[in-house]
């Protein structure tokens, strides 16, 4: 028989066995070919890249993208071939020649490989094309669509000579293997029993501290400014933070699980049961021949938790300091009287709706003679305090007087902050923070006032985080009473006039925000609340979409992964099954059995990968980003997110693995 | 004696099958019996002891075993019967590599959920009593072909099975392995009173029985006492008569 119809005939007959191969290859394919279409799409790019920066990133994933699809492929190819080892040793008794097996097996894989190629173009032209329409429409993009091709020539091209490429590289594998393994081994490769596992009760040790030792150094980072991270420096910490989580999961799973798995089996009472007693040993047989594949894939999923949560928290945080960056819908510094009325028109002439509120505040600068004044006092009045380094701020409390804070909260929509308003007494006021500062609690603190000739104190009666101007516009804000903001005012105290704009019927109009800022060009003190999400979006999207790509591409890599592991340990047991049923095991304890082994390789590297990401997450939020929003429990949503949709993708392959395992085990 | 298993008019058919592989079989089995089913491959002895064990169903007849008509088990039930009341050994020794032998025996004895210090007493005084209390610790590819078959027979009867079915025990031992293997089925039988029905095409095997069943087509052919003679005339007669079966066919 041609081996090109014995390779039709060999897919057709296990078609059940190899369409999970041609899925998960064809999903590889799809993010792939998604991939280099939109890095090839010129409309798109010159609409979201003005600097190179996306082409670069393109360019940088491009090749992570490629080595991950080979090293996936690879993996799914000697899986198969493991499987198949007896039958090529078959052939091999038969007389064929190795050259002979091999074209065999690289006939096969061209056919698979076509077809996930083919299904690969289809989808991926789909899923670029809603790629496309869902940055557009986010981004509010103006697109022709019908420039961007469905199926880019080049990028099919590109994707082909890829895949062609991985054919080759899979049959040199191959190749590798059936000419250094002899035909003894070939018949007999499929089920070798596994040496007898050893367990090293130091190296066991070592690994537990290690990953311990790890974790806590991760959590010194909530000590501040005492902190390790901060004392000895951020890059040596880290690295040694690192070193120890690496090399401990290593020594972890590799000898401390093993080991703890086997003391625990003295524990009679609780080894000595129907389902324990199969599935202990099981464990501590299977991690043996397995620790290599289980610690690749705890990384690969530390990583891509790591990386999700990482990204999801950098996009939301941005967005939820908006409203601190930014609190009305627009705002911006009167200079002239004349400006107000040029505004007022503009706006209306881009909203006609009545809900608009313009509320003008004036906003005193007063010294203090206190010794201990807040940092916010003297903030943004050197180089290297603030962002914008051009324009140096005057030290000084900047105050407002409580109705005007009142009414812009209101303006602003936030009644929960108003609720809990307490009214102010002529010497009392509210300190409008920066970021939290636990170590220092300002309240009860006095700051001497300097008005006129005249020292007046007022006691801070409470510090809060809600301000209701930028930071552009007004840093160390204090709350005062209007009696005492009148008294201010009719000194001949510095005053900065802020205009601040807010309305439904304004939100998310970028053609207003583009109108001001062509009436006020340049401007650093315009800000827009609206205008500052789409911003964030606009600058960040390309990237999250990218990483994006290699994040779901791990995930596909790393189910799929435990899927063939799994699949295969429990095919390769099939005889050990029936024993247990013969025994007089019910199909519905086996499994239970089936379940629980699965369940242990599905959670080692979620359960560590979930550690690693929320120590991760933790070190990256307390070290490396900016804190104006205090520890609310909300920003760790995005991280909860990303956690709960890797679970459930977890979930989900863990379900499919466990039918069918059970589907190829309780077959009679 | 009483009978512990009853087979009337036992009768199996495979879709597409020529003839039926059992063909109307019927015999009893006492208590503490060891009855050697023999026959050439295809003759039927397989399918018997897949349907004697409720491995396989019968087409048609019925089989009643310790007072329990096999036939009427659902499938929950019939891996309860099989838990209480059947011991396996296979030609294969089929054992779980990932289990110590100490392990592999106590298996059947944590489904039937005995408290963990009778487990290992149990375990620990058969393995002492058939010689293979130094090899418990070891996993089964750390010992050789007869030693596991060995361990492979005390799995199946640690739990005192009403009935052991053994299939081809000895067709992948030695000659000394497989004469050490009979000797403790034989020992069993009589020390613990296990009752066996055993499998095997070996004359040799089969000379340790007291009674044998010859298959022949699916049907018993013929039937052998041991009575009173030695086992060295016993395998004589076995073998002049499963000859003749031979030059007859």
């Amino acid at each position: 028989m041609h081996h090109l119809s014995m390779a039709l005939k060999n897919l057709k007959n296990n078609f059940s066995f190899y369409a999970l191969y041609l899925l998960s290859a064809a999903f590889v394919i799809t993010i792939f070919f998604a991939f280099t279409s939109f890095s090839m799409n010129k409309v798109m790019l010159e609409k979201i890249s003005n600097d190179g920066r996306v082409e670069t990133m393109c360019n940088t994933i491009s090749v992570f993208l490629m080595a991950f699809v080979v090293f996936y492929m690879s993996y799914s190819n000697r899986f198969f071939l493991r499987r198949r080892t007896k039958e090529l040793g078959i052939y091999a008794l038969l007389g064929y020649r190795k050259s002979t097996m091999l074209s065999l097996l690289m006939t096969e894989n061209l056919l698979t490989c076509t077809g996930a190629f083919i299904a690969g173009i289809l989808l991926g032209g789909f899923f670029h094309k809603g790629i496309v329409f869902g940055i557009t429409k986010l981004l509010d993009l103006a697109v022709n669509h019908s420039e961007i091709p469905f199926f880019n020539p080049n990028a099919i091209l590109k994707t082909a000579c890829f895949i062609f490429t991985v054919v080759i590289v899979l049959a040199l594998s191959n190749g590798r293997f059936l000419f250094k393994t002899s035909l003894m081994d070939l018949v007999r490769y499929e089920k070798s029993a596994e040496k007898k596992m050893k367990f090293h009760a130091v190296l066991s040790v070592i690994g537990f501290l290690a990953v311990i030792s790890g974790y806590c150094l991760a959590l010194d980072i909530l000590r501040g400014t005492k902190s390790l991270w901060i004392t000895v420096g951020f890059y040596p910490v880290g690295m040694l933070t690192f070193a120890l989580i690496l090399s401990g999961t290593v020594l972890f799973i590799e000898s401390s699980l093993p080991f703890a798995v086997q003391a625990g089996k003295k524990n009679k009472r609780k080894f000595y049961t129907e389902t324990k007693i199969i599935t202990t040993p099981g464990f501590i047989y299977r991690i043996h021949s397995n620790s290599r594949t289980l610690i690749m894939l705890t990384l690969l999923s530390a990583a891509t938790l790591t990386v999700s949560s990482v990204m999801a928290l950098t996009l939301y945080y941005p967005i939820a300091a908006v409203s601190r960056m930014a609190p009305s819908e627009i705002e911006c510094r009167i200079e002239e009287e004349n400006e107000i009325t040029a505004i007022k028109e503009i706006v209306n002439t881009y909203s006609s709706d009545a809900d608009v509120t313009f509320l003008q505040t004036d906003l005193y600068k007063v010294a203090s003679t206190a010794k201990q004044l807040p940092m916010e006092y003297s903030i943004g009045t050197s180089k290297g305090d603030a962002d914008n380094e051009k324009i140096l701020r005057e030290a000084g409390f900047e105050c407002i007087s409580y109705s005007a804070y009142k009414a812009l909260l209101e303006a602003q929509g936030r009644t929960k902050v108003l609720e809990h308003l307490a009214a102010l007494n002529k010497d009392e006021c509210i300190l409008i923070k920066y970021q939290p500062d636990p170590d220092n609690n300002e309240t009860d603190s006095v700051y001497p006032l300097l008005i006129g000739n005249e020292e007046i104190p007022v006691i801070v009666t409470s510090a809060t985080l809600d301000n209701p101007i930028s930071f552009a516009n007004s840093v160390g804000t204090l709350v005062i009473s209007d009696d005492l903001y009148h008294t201010i005012a009719e000194q001949s105290v510095p005053a900065v006039k802020i205009l601040s704009i807010n309305g439904k019927s304004i939100e998310d109009n970028e053609a207003l925000f583009q109108a001001l800022s062509d009436y006020l060009p340049g401007s650093p003190y315009l800000q827009g609340n609206s205008h500052r999400v789409h911003e964030i979006f606009s600058l960040n999207s390309s990237t999250f979409l990218l990483i994006g790509f290699l994040v779901v591409l791990f995930f596909i890599a790393a189910g799929s992964i435990l899927y063939f592991n799994n699949v295969s340990a429990v095919t390769d047991s099939k005889s050990d099954y029936e024993i247990l049923w013969k025994m007089g095991y019910t199909d519905k304890r086996i499994k239970k059995i089936i379940k629980k082994q699965t369940a242990a390789f599905f959670s080692i590297p979620f359960l560590f990968g979930l550690a690693d990401c929320i120590f991760g997450t933790l070190v990256y939020k307390s070290a490396l980003m900016q804190n104006i929003l205090g520890n609310s429990p909300l920003l760790y949503a995005p991280t909860m997110a990303a956690i709960i949709l890797t679970f459930l993708i977890y979930l989900g392959y863990y379900h499919i693995t466990v039918h069918t395992c059970c589907k190829a085990v309780l077959t009679k | 004696m009483s009978a512990l298993l009853e087979a009337k008019e036992v009768t199996k058919i495979y879709a597409k099958a020529q003839r039926p592989s059992l063909n109307k079989v019927s015999f009893s089995v006492s208590k503490s019996e060891f009855i050697a089913i023999m026959g050439a491959s295809g003759s039927g002895k397989t399918t018997l002891l897949n349907v004697l064990s409720t491995i396989d169903t019968p087409t048609g007849g019925s089989i009643t075993i310790d007072g329990i008509n096999i036939k009427n088990l659902t499938d929950s039930g019939a891996a309860d019967f099989r838990r209480d009341k059947l011991g396996f050994i296979f030609q294969e020794y089929l054992l779980l590599d990932s289990l110590t032998i100490f392990e592999n025996i106590a298996v059947p004895l944590t489904l039937q959920k005995l408290p963990p210090e009778k487990i290992e007493n149990m375990v620990k005084s058969l393995a002492e009593t058939f010689g293979i209390d130094t090899q418990l610790h070891k996993y089964p590819n750390e010992l050789s072909g007869g030693q596991r078959q060995r361990a492979s027979a005390l799995r199946a009867i640690v739990k005192r099975p009403s009935i052991l079915f053994a299939d081809e025990p000895t067709g992948a031992l030695d000659s000394n392995s497989a004469t050490d293997l009979l000797n403790t089925l034989k020992e069993s039988n009589k020390t613990l009173n296990t009752t066996i029905l055993m499998v095997t095409h070996d004359a040799y095997a089969a000379s340790f029985a007291d009674r044998i069943l010859i298959f022949k087509d699916g049907r018993i052919v013929q039937e052998l006492f041991k009575q009173n003679d030695d086992r060295r005339t016993f395998y004589e007669s076995i073998a002049r008569k499963v000859a003749k079966l031979d030059t007859e066919r």
